[in-house]
């Protein structure tokens, strides 16, 4: 259970997307451009840049690559998004005015491709989606319900309901139902009545920052993460939604990946992802992290970045002087060496539990991970 | 809608001077138990009971210092630091750690020294998180 690969790709990365063989993947290097390298998740495999695609002005702030349809759709803090489609050897850009007066911030395509979510700084959601008779993606937005940036977007399975995060501390659920994109059939359950932009859920746990909200594969669950060292799950979402919040040690998380309907993975931070696990009766807690080399944070020596704070914070009151004994920053020496920021699934085809992931972080690197034993841990903690 | 609004938060501030009065008679009674632990040197349970029942929802200021001082006299009589969280339960943490914050803030030599050398003790049981919670929440504050 550890990291198969590193790639360092830059300086820092902001966001990366796989294809849907997983035989490229596109990376933004914390600039305006995106650049595709032909790759793979295995261990001994080298990545080539084969393409640069360059269009936007400012920082790409988030990246999605539809599986189905081979587009890639592209946001930037220069407020415009792109639909990038491969046309010969050529990546071919669609501009998309989504009509916001801040950052975009992330970018999510539906499960059917043929919307796309935008989150951005204007304390808007932009839904997008392509009209035929015009030849011209159109945003609508979801205006008002957010009181501040739009940290994170998640898709239903079902492909009409959205969820977010935001920097006013809650997750939201809203209805993007757009007449003749979305059919009534293709809504599940309540949902289907409801009209575009309307809110079905909003959850007040967190007192600060929230961020990396997702579905569970079956659309029954939501995780995501505060910035108060928290992760919140909720079980059953609709009316009779079970909540639940676990405080951890560790420094806070960014993002989240369910693994299966009961194991997520929490990234962030602690440069060192998080295994969380449901228990038979449904109880979510912290079991474990992923990277073996690192000792955990929590123990009393701390993350290598801080001790040279504490050393000066306790010093002080312990001997008024002698702060130039504490030793200085050393890189914490595991497979990430900075925040991690993103998490995306690897999966095998043909199998429904997430058992390979990617991650990228501001070390500049992506690094590819494998659980294999899961099915051992699992017998381990009787699940 | 505005005028709504307006309305209902008047009533809640009329609830909640109201429940000052009743904050402040728990706080007093706390304040009488825990001398009691204190005349019998336990120190942990003093801790708890100091802790439990904190006015963090209420934005009255004279209950958040009642309760202050109810705390700060529990963390300046704890002498042995290390016995003191060796049976204090984790679900206390969080809550002690923005008392410390608090503590810190006063700027008063004695109680800053005795803050710091709890702080470092509790930061190596309760880790990073801890610490980040005690900051983040502008909420439920102490």
């Amino acid at each position: 259970m550890a990291a198969v690969a590193a790639h360092q790709l830059g300086q820092c990365i902001t966001c990366h997307a796989w294809n849907a063989d997983l035989s490229m993947v596109a990376v933004c290097t914390n600039n305006n451009e995106v650049h595709i390298y032909r790759a793979s998740p295995d261990g001994n495999s080298i990545w080539d840049r084969i393409y640069i695609l360059q269009k936007h002005d400012q920082l790409v702030s988030g990246i999605d690559w539809g599986t189905r349809l081979n587009k890639i759709v592209t946001v930037s803090h220069d407020r415009n998004s792109y639909v990038w489609s491969l046309e010969g050897t050529e990546w071919m850009p669609t501009l998309v005015i989504l009509r916001l007066n801040r950052a975009a911030i992330c970018v999510k395509w539906s499960p059917r491709e043929n919307k796309f979510a935008v989150g951005s700084g204007a304390k808007s959601v932009c839904i997008c989606y392509y009209e035929q008779d015009n030849n011209w993606w159109v945003s609508k937005l979801i205006r008002k319900k957010h009181n501040s940036t739009v940290t994170s977007v998640a898709w239903h399975p079902n492909n009409v309901l959205l969820a977010t995060t935001s920097t006013d501390g809650k997750c939201r659920v809203f209805s993007t139902f757009i007449r003749g994109v979305d059919t009534r059939d293709s809504t599940v359950g309540p949902s289907g009545d409801m009209k575009f932009g309307e809110q079905l859920v909003q959850l007040d746990l967190s007192f600060s920052w929230t961020f990396g909200v997702k579905w569970s594969p079956s659309g029954s669950s939501i995780a995501y993460v505060g910035h108060n060292s928290t992760i919140y799950f909720i079980d059953d979402v609709g009316p009779s939604a079970c909540a639940q919040t676990v405080a951890f040690s560790g420094l806070p998380l960014r993002d989240v990946l369910f693994l299966s309907e009961r194991v997520v993975v929490g990234v962030g931070y602690d440069c060192n992802p998080m295994l969380f696990i449901a228990d038979n009766r449904g109880t979510w807690s912290f079991v474990k992290f992923l990277d073996e080399k690192k000792s955990s944070p929590a123990s009393s020596k701390y993350g290598s970045q801080f001790s040279e704070a504490f050393g000066k914070f306790y010093g002080q009151a312990k001997h008024g002087a002698n702060i130039d004994a504490v030793e200085p920053s050393k890189a914490p020496g595991g497979s990430h060496e900075n925040c991690i920021t993103c998490i995306l699934p690897l999966p095998y085809p043909g199998e429904t539990t997430v058992k390979r992931f990617s991650t990228s972080g501001l070390d500049g690197k992506v690094v590819i991970w494998e659980l294999s034993n899961l099915n051992n841990l699992f017998s381990q903690l009787a699940i | 809608m505005e005028e709504k609004e307006e309305g209902g938060h008047e009533r809640m501030m009329f609830v909640e001077a109201e429940n000052a009065e009743a904050i402040i008679a728990r706080i007093e009674h706390k304040s009488r138990q825990v001398e009691r632990l204190l005349r019998l040197s336990r120190h942990t349970e003093a801790l708890k009971t100091a802790l439990e029942d904190s006015p963090t929802r209420t934005k009255d200021e004279r209950c958040k210092s009642a309760n202050w001082i109810v705390v700060h006299r529990v963390l300046m009589a704890s002498k042995d630091v290390d016995a003191v969280f060796i049976s204090l339960d984790p679900e206390y943490y969080d809550i002690l750690m923005k008392y410390l914050y608090k503590g810190l803030a006063t700027g008063d030599r004695p109680t800053c020294d005795q803050c710091l050398r709890l702080h470092e003790k509790l930061t190596e049981k309760a880790g990073l998180g801890c610490i980040v919670r005690a900051l983040a929440d502008t909420t439920n504050t102490v």
